[in-house]
């Protein structure tokens, strides 16, 4: 049952999810990185970015409908990624790639997701190109954003 | 947020770490005690911390007792239901029968909140269960995960009165719940029961404010309660938050740290023993110690700031071991003048940091606030 205010707030994310898809159209793929950067370019891009980071926040704090939305099941324990991570502490996105003693291999951040989802959540590891690792991904750096690179670091 | 958080912090220092002051002055600093001198007047890094500690995984404060005794501490236990999660349910079992096995055996058990993960009846009944093994005395406080399902109505029907005293062996206990005077965000959003469970059970949630707090009620109740106690003999505080100002972002505080402040200042043996945070954490605040207790059910990593300078960090754990970074503790109350608080962390022989690459901030980040809780439908004004 869908009510009045959700599926206005369905229909906005729709729009903007819609806007990007215009603009990219009307923009064109062969004009847009030649042409200056507008603000309402930009304005769409933070967008459709931040709707990623929305979905990973869900993901990452083990919301069930954003899960089924993207197919995923990233825990059967009850466990959620943020339970070890509030604010996507000690993920250090920034240290990555490199070699994780865990697996006992050189890793990248998604590796390190997929690792955490199989062994302390119990869940099912996703695939590393989907929607649901990029919006993890995504709300994960986002969330520490201004912390130093420094890859490779143990 | 920072910039608040400073503010709050610097106030903090100057209102409650006034330079010379420190708890008892009977205190032996010796190769034992964890503080080192050279600390308490400085700021220390990582790399200079680790280097000063000795090897050590005892706390030592000062106290006076009639008689030396022993208690444990089991905290944080998050149960979920036994179909949904055994790990927890597995990890309570093994605490029960360490503190169980204890020779000689504890005087007492105080739990230390969180019992359960949703604050469902099943969980709450779960824990009982497992801790029925256990067959000394039991003293309970509330946390925040057993409370907001249904606002500590099962909760108090199995454990009554979330806030106590008990006088043992020439020390003074006290229980203080510092969980249920949340401030009202539910009703105006009509949220469900399970909805502003969830909302509280989610550390770094946005939605649920600064719940944590002793309340005035409650204050004026510990006033009276340490009214006729002798103001040099020892006092033991239990409660789920530490009672000063850690990180508010996760509730690592009481809001109204001051007020308590006023109410302890006069009395010069305070050692308070919280649990919540789920890692190893030791502070001073003018004449009160503090020690931040393990979980059973899993770690959280120090937060981005705001970590005491006199905390000795406990290790970085190993994600694949549920075993590691979590425990128990017993405390003694010795005759010579001194608890010492010994951190009982499963799989681990060093409980300390030994290097910096053992801290879990080795790699320094700078993180924020989650969105996603705070838009529709939950959006504040």
């Amino acid at each position: 049952m869908i009510n009045t205010s959700t599926f206005l707030c369905i229909l906005t994310r729709s729009t903007i999810a819609g806007a990007v898809v215009a603009a990219s159209v009307v923009i064109g793929p062969a004009s847009a990185n030649k042409d200056p950067v507008t603000p309402k370019q930009l304005k769409l891009y933070q967008e459709a970015f931040m709707e990623e980071v929305r979905k990973g926040d869900l993901l990452f704090h083990g919301d069930a409908a954003m899960a089924e939305q993207l197919g995923v099941k990233l825990s059967t324990t009850g466990w959620a990624c943020a339970m070890c991570h509030p604010m996507a502490s000690d993920t250090h996105p920034q240290a990555f790639p490199k070699f994780q003693q865990s697996m006992a291999k050189f890793a990248t951040l998604r590796d390190m997701i997929n690792w955490c989802i199989e062994k302390p959540n119990q869940g099912e590891k996703i695939d590393p190109e989907s929607e649901a690792m990029k919006a993890l991904e995504a709300y994960i750096t986002w969330s520490n954003t201004g912390s130093v690179l420094v890859p490779g670091k143990y | 947020m920072s910039d608040e958080l400073d503010r709050i912090r610097r106030e903090m220092h100057a209102v409650l770490q006034p330079p010379g002051v420190r708890p008892d002055d009977s205190l032996q600093i010796t190769r034992r005690t964890f503080i080192h001198r050279s600390l308490l007047f400085g700021a220390a890094s990582v790399g200079q911390t680790f280097a000063w500690w000795p090897l050590l995984n005892t706390i030592d404060v000062a106290h006076a007792a009639e008689a030396p005794f022993k208690f444990a501490w089991i905290s944080d236990t998050h149960l979920y239901e036994r179909s949904l999660n055994t790990r927890f349910v597995d990890k309570v079992v093994r605490a029960v029968q360490e503190v169980q096995a204890m020779d000689p055996p504890a005087d007492f058990l105080i739990f230390g909140g969180d019992l359960a993960q949703l604050g469902k009846i099943e969980e709450l009944e779960l824990g009982v269960e497992l801790l029925k093994d256990l067959k000394i005395k039991k003293y309970y406080i509330p946390g925040e995960h057993d409370w907001y399902l249904d606002m500590g109505k099962k909760w108090g029907e199995l454990f009554g009165q979330p806030n106590w005293t008990f006088d043992h062996k020439g020390v003074r206990f006290i229980g203080l719940d510092t969980v249920s005077r949340g401030p009202d965000y539910w009703t105006a959003k009509k949220m469900t029961p399970e909805e502003r469970m969830g909302h509280m059970a989610t550390l770094d949630g946005t939605v649920a404010g600064a719940w944590a707090g002793v309340g005035r009620e409650q204050l004026d109740w510990m006033q009276k309660t340490l009214a006729d106690w002798d103001k040099s003999k020892p006092i033991v505080i239990f409660s789920h938050n530490p009672l000063y100002e850690y990180y508010p972002p996760w509730n690592f505080w009481v809001r109204d740290w001051r007020e308590v402040n006023d109410v302890l200042k006069p009395y010069t043996k305070v050692t308070n023993i919280h649990g919540h945070v789920h890692q190893v954490l030791y502070n001073e605040i003018g004449s009160m110690r503090s020690i931040g207790m393990l979980a059973t059910s899993w770690p959280w990593p120090y937060a981005p700031e705001g970590v005491p300078k006199l905390t000795k960090p406990m290790i970085r754990v190993d994600p694949g071991d549920p075993f590691d970074g979590v425990g128990w503790e017993t405390v003694s109350v010795n005759a010579d003048d001194k608890v010492d608080v010994e951190y009982i962390m499963w799989g681990r022989k060093e409980v300390f940091v030994q290097s910096p690459e053992d801290h879990d901030k080795s790699i320094e980040e700078v993180i924020r606030p989650r969105v996603a809780d705070n838009q529709y439908p939950w959006a504040n004004p």
